[in-house]
């Protein structure tokens, strides 16, 4: 049968076209909006020039990986793993200092970011192992050691420091973990772990900000004090366990056996996360610490953390329904908008294109998200599902992330806009996945 | 369509939780589409406003405030420019960085020290420097790119001529206060703008502040100009002319100043219009110095230099209360003139002694001669019989109690007791002593000296009451053409028979002529006059005088009040005098009234 028909027809036939078509619209977009944010403050054609070279050079990078069978990378694990590790070991020994990260190799001609590469050699490891593992994921040893592989990621990586480029590591590994059946109580442990870790040290740096609510409210204060004070620390922690045993008593009343051994984890997760906040806020610096927390209520800190957030805001709702027109916003023309290149592009978008052009760009990365979840649906083998789902889960929260920011729904992190933002980069890295992408989607047939 | 190595089951579990991350996909992208819509939908304009407001930044070109002219066409209150240097505040800055202000000290040769203010809100201009010189401006224009945000602003400044002796009557500007503006915004008052306080600037403040002209200029976020749009010249004032002769207003002020108290007010009206001619209290302040450390002096000084007495002090008339009560025993007792009544210089009531003027009594007089020398006993008598009902009455018709209606703000409108009043006031019957007393104009009966000057044209006018103001017409010099103009205006005639008013003449004219006026008595000119020493219990008495002149065809009616000044007869007529002098241009020597003995009244 397929011998009638050629082969061209047959790749016309294959081809994802929704996939294809969002692709192409949000990396449009993206040149559009770099070049409109460019326009007043440096030469734009500089800008546009860089990221398209970057695309030609990931669009090379897709054929080549597209036609490379991906079942090959699991062979090689160790290797890449190791790899990974040497990328971000050496980075922080010949890596150049940008903005206070030493994160870059500067090559003179091009600049290079290691770790937009290590995230996706990560998805590729941590599927392998899985795979591997997938009948033994309910032990705890194995979801030990799932974590200790992104750990050390991590851990390199706050080193440098970046803080913002491990933020897609915690939902790409969460996630991943779950498809493979990891226990949902053994998930929401490192959810309550990392959320105590990382709250505690964001609320009170928030509330902070805000003498006056303090002096009013007494009870408030009593608990940002409790972060400095260690009694109060030790009332806080006390009153916890005894509502948590009470709890525990309440529920056996109710004839619903709860051991012992459930309180004791529930609480050692939480006086281990008290602690580690310790931790984080020591290695958060102040301004970094605000810039997370502000979006709350960015007027507390107007001209500080929240000037940004609240810049942005005013570019995006300006743009009211059909924009202002391309090249014409004037939050972005003035320079009003910061990082108005990067972080805050999908706000050029807004400002300029308006509602109507801005919901077209989320759709489409939706549809974008959605075909690479559908490629890990039909992928042959389990680590071809696997390394779908963590190229498209972490589009998806690039995506969730940014756009949130940059409406004030979520942290000033510093992540950009995979696809769309400015960075030679990121962009080439976003082409290497799809390039892998398209490798597990061309194989999904056990015929070929 | 399954995975190659694997069974269907595992297989199938991975795609349970591959649906359940599609799901959560789907609605975190809801999320954001939903706060998508919020912000450009709903919340749209606002946001479009609030980008518009920080691009925009309007530079105003202040409107010079209308000129106040006197009736003689002098200029009382004009204008003069005043140079100032102005911080825009831009991006995350609202005050002009140190090497600015190090660069502005450096051209200017001064310590400047920005600072903000408690009321300063986001997007509001910063003043750096006042006064600059022609010169300076020069310079910080040449040196424009070192002083980013700093712009050099004409701003008009109020000048005020014969300040001291007007300051009553024009008031002085002010900025407009954060609380006021939350009123005054939707009348196109913005922050910085000035206002009217007090006085003619406050009571004609939409006429004399012009229209502000402009400049808006595109700025971008370190706040360079980017584009200018079109420029709107600003547009003056309306020109205002008041009744107020200002040679006769320093005359007054003058002679209030040489009494011996120089504590007072004058209030000189035309009684053909109510034209108010002069309006002056003593001791006055500068406007001109009102935003300086003077000011303070002021609120400290114990003569109450900002306190317009003419319009806001209350007094009570005392014995210049007689012609109301001159006016109620005839018209309401039909009591003839020449009825004889015995003074015996003091006045049994009960077990109270009511003392007269003169100690030794003035003998048997009639109702005129009573008014001449300001009998008390005569008029204690006439108040019993009138009863303190009537009286309050007659009181009433001629306006006490209520404002003149003069178009200057903060007027007082005094007061006129009654029995009822005393009673829910001080939980006591009114008793015949009361009306004694309130028929020499004492008592709780509180009169301003502006009351006192409308009352005497009405009875110069015989019972014609108008209305008194200051303003003749207003002028918009931009199309040149009358945007208002006073017509004489009248309270309800007091309908008296004629005779009383004839009556009340004679006796008024010989209160100057032989009585307690003497003292401005003229050999060209008939005045009628009536003086007052009113009772005050917190220290000396005050000395009034009213007067119309000429007594056969009335011109101008006048009141004067010297506070504490004693004896109205003394301290008060040669102030009226002064006055008269000056506005009917009586070259007369006073030495031959000066020595006259004058009757000591009460």
């Amino acid at each position: 049968m397929f011998k009638n028909i050629s082969i061209f027809s047959r790749i016309i036939k294959n081809i994802d076209w929704i996939f294809w078509i969002s692709l192409i619209f949000l990396t449009s977009i993206g040149f559009v909006a770099i070049y409109s944010a460019s326009l007043n403050y440096d030469n734009p054609m500089k800008f546009i020039t860089t990221q398209f070279a970057a695309f030609i050079i990931g669009l090379i990078g897709i054929i080549f990986l597209a036609s490379f069978n991906y079942q090959y990378y699991k062979h090689f694990n160790s290797f890449i793993y190791a790899l990974s590790c040497l990328l971000l070991i050496s980075v922080l020994i010949f890596g150049t200092t940008v903005r206070a990260t030493k994160g870059w190799f500067n090559f003179g001609f091009f600049s290079f970011q290691p770790v937009e590469v290590t995230k996706i050699m990560l998805i590729l490891v941590l599927s392998a192992f899985l795979d591997n593992h997938w009948k033994d994921i309910k032990k705890l040893s194995i979801l030990c050691k799932a974590l200790c592989i992104t750990g050390g990621h991590i851990f390199l990586i706050m080193l440098q420091p970046d803080f913002s480029s491990t933020l897609s590591y915690f939902p790409v590994t969460l996630i991943l973990l779950y498809v493979t059946g990891a226990k949902l109580r053994h998930l929401l442990s490192i959810i309550l772990y990392g959320s105590l870790a990382m709250g505690i040290p964001l609320f009170v740096t928030f509330f902070k900000l805000q003498p006056e609510l303090l002096r009013s409210h007494k009870i408030l204060n009593f608990f940002v004090n409790a972060t400095t004070d260690f009694q109060s620390a030790v009332l806080i922690l006390g009153s916890i366990i005894i509502l948590v045993f009470l709890v525990k008593w309440f529920l056996n009343k109710l004839r619903i056996p709860v051991g012992f051994v459930y309180p004791i984890i529930f609480l050692s997760i939480i006086i281990a996360g008290a602690f580690s906040s310790v931790v984080v806020e020591k290695s958060l610096k102040d301004y970094q610490r605000k810039r997370l927390i502000v979006f709350l209520k960015p007027e507390v800190d107007s001209r500080g953390a929240g000037y940004n957030i609240i810049q942005s805001k005013i570019a995006i709702g300006s743009g009211k329904i059909l924009g202002k027109g391309f090249f014409k916003g004037t939050q972005t023309q003035l320079g009003f908008l910061p990082e108005q290149r990067t972080d805050f592009i999908f706000s050029v978008v807004g400002e300029e294109g308006g509602y109507l052009l801005s919901q077209l760009t989320i759709l489409f990365y939706f549809f974008f998200v959605w075909r690479a979840l559908v490629i890990a649906q039909h992928a042959r083998d389990r680590y071809g599902s696997l390394v779908a789902t963590g190229i498209a889960t972490m589009f998806a929260f690039y995506g969730i992330i940014n756009i949130g920011m940059v409406m004030g729904l979520m942290p000033a992190t510093g992540l950009p806009l995979l696809l769309l933002s400015y960075g030679g980069s990121s962009m080439f890295s976003s082409m290497i996945a799809i390039g892998i992408l398209l490798s597990i989607h061309l194989r999904r047939f056990n015929q070929y | 369509m399954s995975w190659s190595n694997d069974d269907k089951s595992t297989y199938n579990s991975f795609m349970d939780k591959y649906k359940n991350l599609f799901i959560l996909f789907v609605l975190l992208f809801l999320l954001l589409s939903l706060k998508l819509f919020y912000l450009q939908v709903i919340q749209g304009t606002f946001y479009r406003n609030v980008a518009n407001h920080q691009r925009l930044n309007t530079t105003h070109e202040r409107a010079y405030r209308g000129i106040v002219y006197d009736t003689n066409g002098k200029i009382l209150v004009g204008n003069e420019s005043n140079y100032v240097a102005l911080f825009y505040p831009f991006e995350q800055q609202y005050l002009p960085s140190e090497g600015t202000v190090e660069q502005l000290n450096q051209i200017l040769n001064r310590d400047i020290k920005p600072f903000i203010d408690k009321g300063w809100r986001y997007g509001r201009v910063v003043k750096i420097a006042d006064s600059l010189t022609l010169d300076e401006v020069f310079k910080i224009q040449e040196k424009k790119l070192f002083l980013p945000g700093i712009m050099v602003v004409k701003e008009p400044k109020r000048q005020y001529f014969d300040s001291i002796e007007n300051a009553h009557v024009t008031g002085y500007v002010g900025e407009v206060s954060a609380d006021e503006l939350e009123t005054l915004e939707t009348d196109g008052y913005k922050a910085g703008d000035y206002i009217g306080r007090g006085g003619i600037e406050q009571s004609y403040d939409k006429y004399l502040r012009g229209i502000d002209g402009g400049l808006d200029l595109e700025v971008n976020a370190k706040g360079q100009h980017q584009k200018a749009f079109s420029h709107r010249a600003p547009i003056i004032g309306n020109s205002v002319y008041l009744t107020i002769d200002t040679e006769l207003q320093k005359v007054a002020y003058e002679a209030l100043k040489n009494t011996t108290t120089s504590k007072g007010a004058a209030v000189v009206i035309d009684v053909r219009t109510g034209a108010v001619k002069a309006l002056v209290s003593c001791p006055s302040y500068d406007t001109n110095k009102v935003f300086t450390n003077e000011y303070r002096k002021y609120l400290k000084d114990k003569k109450l230099p900002l306190f317009n007495r003419a319009i806001q002090a209350l007094y009570p008339p005392g014995s210049i209360f007689k012609i109301i009560t001159f006016i109620a025993a005839m018209e309401y007792l039909k009591l003839n003139p020449n009825h004889i009544e015995e003074c015996t210089g003091k006045f049994e009531l009960g077990d109270r002694v009511y003392a007269c003027s003169s100690k030794a009594g003035h003998g048997k007089i009639n109702l005129i001669t009573a008014m001449t020398f300001s009998c008390n006993v005569y008029f204690y008598k006439l108040g019993l019989d009138l009863g303190i009902r009537v009286l309050g009455k007659y009181a009433k018709l001629f306006y006490l109690g209520e404002p003149t209606g003069i178009d200057i703000p903060a007027e007082k409108k005094g007061f006129v007791p009654t029995p009822e009043w005393k009673k829910a006031k001080m939980k006591m019957i009114w008793l015949k002593g009361d009306t004694v007393i309130f028929s020499i104009g004492q008592g709780a009966l509180w009169v301003t000296p502006l009351q006192m000057a409308a009352t005497m044209t009405a009875v110069a006018n015989k019972g014609v009451y108008y209305k008194p103001y200051l303003v003749e017409k207003i002028i918009d010099v931009e199309n040149n053409n009358t945007v208002y103009s006073h017509l004489p205006e009248t309270k309800e005639k007091i309908i008296i028979a004629d005779n009383v008013w004839e009556q009340l003449n004679t006796a008024l004219i010989n209160v100057v002529e032989e009585g307690t006026a003497k003292r401005t008595k003229f050999s060209t000119m008939k005045v009628a006059a009536k003086t007052g020493t009113a009772q005050n219990p917190h220290g000396e008495d005050h000395a009034w005088v009213v007067a119309y002149a000429p007594a056969d065809n009335p011109q101008i009616a006048l009141a004067v009040i010297v506070e504490n000044g004693g004896s109205g007869g003394i301290i008060s007529v040669p102030v009226a005098r002064e006055i008269l002098k000056k506005y009917f241009n009586i070259q007369e020597d006073d030495g031959n009234t000066v020595n006259q003995k004058v009757h000591k009244e009460r």
